[in-house]
């Protein structure tokens, strides 16, 4: 549904997407990641027509973005960051303004607004103006709109910044239930946000895709490098030798405090129950043995930082300047 | 077409529901109608004629029309609607001229509102009724022209007053100090302000005569315009 290849986009010199590629499947429902200023509104523009980009090339739909721009408008309902809408129109003169330009003819245009409205639980607001809404409802006056003309394609820029709590997890629901139906892409620099709603993460930052996959698939990859903590009253040396020689244990750091001593095991799976039968053999008493489960939070945080890890890094590619 | 009409339907509502939708037009109204009263046009025993009318309204018009125009296109990237609307499949040929038919629109019923001037007129006395519209041709054909610029400085920024200032300013420049370079102008250069001197084609109408050359002249300075208007826009995505 949506292809992109090593798309790049320079404002003036700065670089602010930089040689992006990824897929994203008929159906799917994806989170595009990345802390602010990654590229992430940057790319989504690329996507929706509303800028070109400096180099690559995407298909939206099976539609070539810069050849094919009115193809791929007329298939994407997007709603963009901020939300923007004409304050001084009603709800429901906005959407049939929105309406007329998406080609709709008046039958298709009211029964469409119908089913917007109360899809995104528009009803008790449809004769107000727009400029008396909470944040909240504009949010919703914005997704009504994406949804008009019911198209294959859903692009949505951070749907649920600046909501409050119930409004987030309304509006995250109201997502779910349209991804049974549309293709979804929707960016965010929350991650909880996206591991809700999404079945599958691209994280970007800095304009480069860092990793990709499920939340599942990214936590096992994190967790593969995850580390067994233990605290065992021996002599730290003695311990971290008869720990070495346990099957899949790569790594031990020792560090002793006094009587006792802690360790930090890498393996490549979980030998808790080898340690403490190891600990049992040598009478060693043990206060502490546990796995030290590294979260997608942290991963992402440190994504961030600029610390990747090697072995999370889906693909980068090279600079694609021309 | 019907991407034109919808986005002029939305800008018409747009211009009525603001308030410098009504200070444009109360101020036009009552500019026109101190002239009127000055001027003495209308009066018992004199000829009755609305020729003070249409000789000053010009001059008024390089105020008034960028103050109808300024909010076009400016205000779409100002509140950043720019981007649902150009994500829509609306061609930007499509947007500018919406644009540009709403402010005409506008314009053209501010103008009709100085036909109270004329009925008046007819009650009072025996005016030269055909004169008249041949001069009110001129004014919607100089208005074509005018809006058409202002329409083009509200694409060059995302402030109203500044698109009102790079629109008034020029056409103040153009037409309050046109016969001044015409009179001091000499041999081409002074053919050439001739041939541009929005006043003089103007006079034309007003003295009954309606002829291609001015009409021509209106309407390509408008279709110049509004191609430029679409080239800023189109250009405005690339930044
Ligand atoms: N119109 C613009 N002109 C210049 N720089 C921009 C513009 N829009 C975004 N940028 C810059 O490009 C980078 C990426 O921005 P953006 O795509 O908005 O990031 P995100 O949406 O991930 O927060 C940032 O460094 C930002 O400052
Ligand atoms: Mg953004």
């Amino acid at each position: 549904m949506i292809e992109v290849r090593n798309l790049t986009k320079y404002y003036g010199s700065l670089c602010a997407v930089n040689g992006v590629s990824f897929t994203v499947g008929d159906g799917e429902i994806v989170g595009f990641l990345g802390p602010n200023g990654a590229g992430k509104t940057t790319t989504i523009r690329i996507l929706t027509c509303f800028h070109p980009a400096s180099a690559g090339s995407a298909t939206v739909a099976g539609h070539d973005v810069f050849t094919e721009s009115m193809a791929v408008r007329a298939r994407v309902g997007y709603m963009p960051e901020s939300v923007p809408l004409y304050v001084e129109m009603r709800v429901r003169e906005y959407l049939r303004f929105r309406g007329k330009i998406r080609g709709l003819d008046r039958d298709t245009r009211e029964r469409s607004i119908a089913r917007v409205t109360e899809r995104c639980w528009l009803t008790d607001v449809i004769d107000r103006p727009i400029g008396h809404l909470s944040k909240g409802y504009r949010q919703r006056v914005g997704l009504a709109d994406a949804l008009l003309h019911n198209p294959p394609v859903l692009i949505l820029d951070e749907p649920t910044i600046g909501l409050d709590p119930t409004q987030i997890r309304a509006t995250r629901a109201l997502i779910r239930e349209l991804a049974e139906d549309h293709t979804v892409m929707l960016s965010s620099h929350i991650l909880p946000e996206v591991e809700a709603t999404c079945r599958r993460l691209i994280i970007i930052n800095k304009g480069q895709i860092v990793a990709s996959g499920t939340p599942a698939e990214l936590r096992e990859r994190i967790t593969g490098g995850s580390k067994i903590i233990v605290e065992i009253k021996a002599p730290a040396e003695q311990a971290a030798t008869a720990i070495r020689k346990l099957d899949g244990v790569r790594a031990v750091e020792t560090h002793a405090d006094g009587d006792w001593c802690s360790l930090a095991v890498s393996s490549d799976s979980d030998r808790r129950e080898a340690i403490f039968r190891l600990a049992a053999q040598h009478d060693w008493p043990l206060r502490e043995l546990r796995r030290d489960v590294a979260t997608l939070e942290d991963f992402f945080v440190k994504i961030v930082a600029g610390a990747r890890d090697a072995h999370s890094v889906a693909h980068t590619t090279g600079d694609q300047q021309r | 077409m019907r991407n034109t009409i919808a986005i002029m339907e939305r800008e018409l509502f747009s211009l009525f529901f603001s308030p410098i939708g009504y200070i444009v037009v109360a101020g036009f109204l009552l500019i026109t109608g101190v002239i009127v009263l000055v001027t003495g046009s209308i009066a018992p025993g004199k000829p009755a004629t609305l020729r003070s009318v249409f000789d000053f309204t010009p001059y008024v018009l390089t105020i008034i029309i960028p103050a109808i125009s300024m909010r076009t296109i400016s205000e779409e990237y100002r509140s950043g609607t720019i981007e649902t609307l150009t994500t829509a499949p609306v061609t930007d040929t499509q947007f500018v001229i919406g644009k540009y038919l709403a402010a005409m629109i506008f314009y053209t019923i501010m103008l009709a509102g100085t036909l109270v001037y004329l009925v008046l007129m007819m009650i009072y006395g025996n005016p030269d009724v055909g004169a008249s519209l041949a001069s009110y041709l001129g004014l919607l054909l100089l208005g074509a022209s005018f809006t058409a610029f202002g329409v083009f400085t509200s694409s060059l920024t995302k402030n109203q007053i500044v698109a009102w200032m790079l629109g008034m300013v020029p056409l103040m420049l153009f037409v309050w100090f046109a016969a001044f370079i015409v009179q001091h102008a000499q041999g081409g250069l002074r053919t050439a302000f001739q041939k541009i001197n929005v006043l003089r084609h103007l006079d034309q109408f007003n003295r009954g005569l309606i002829t291609t050359e001015s009409v021509v002249f209106f309407l390509a300075t408008a279709v110049f315009f509004l191609f430029l208007t679409t080239k800023v826009v189109e250009s405005r995505r690339w930044r």
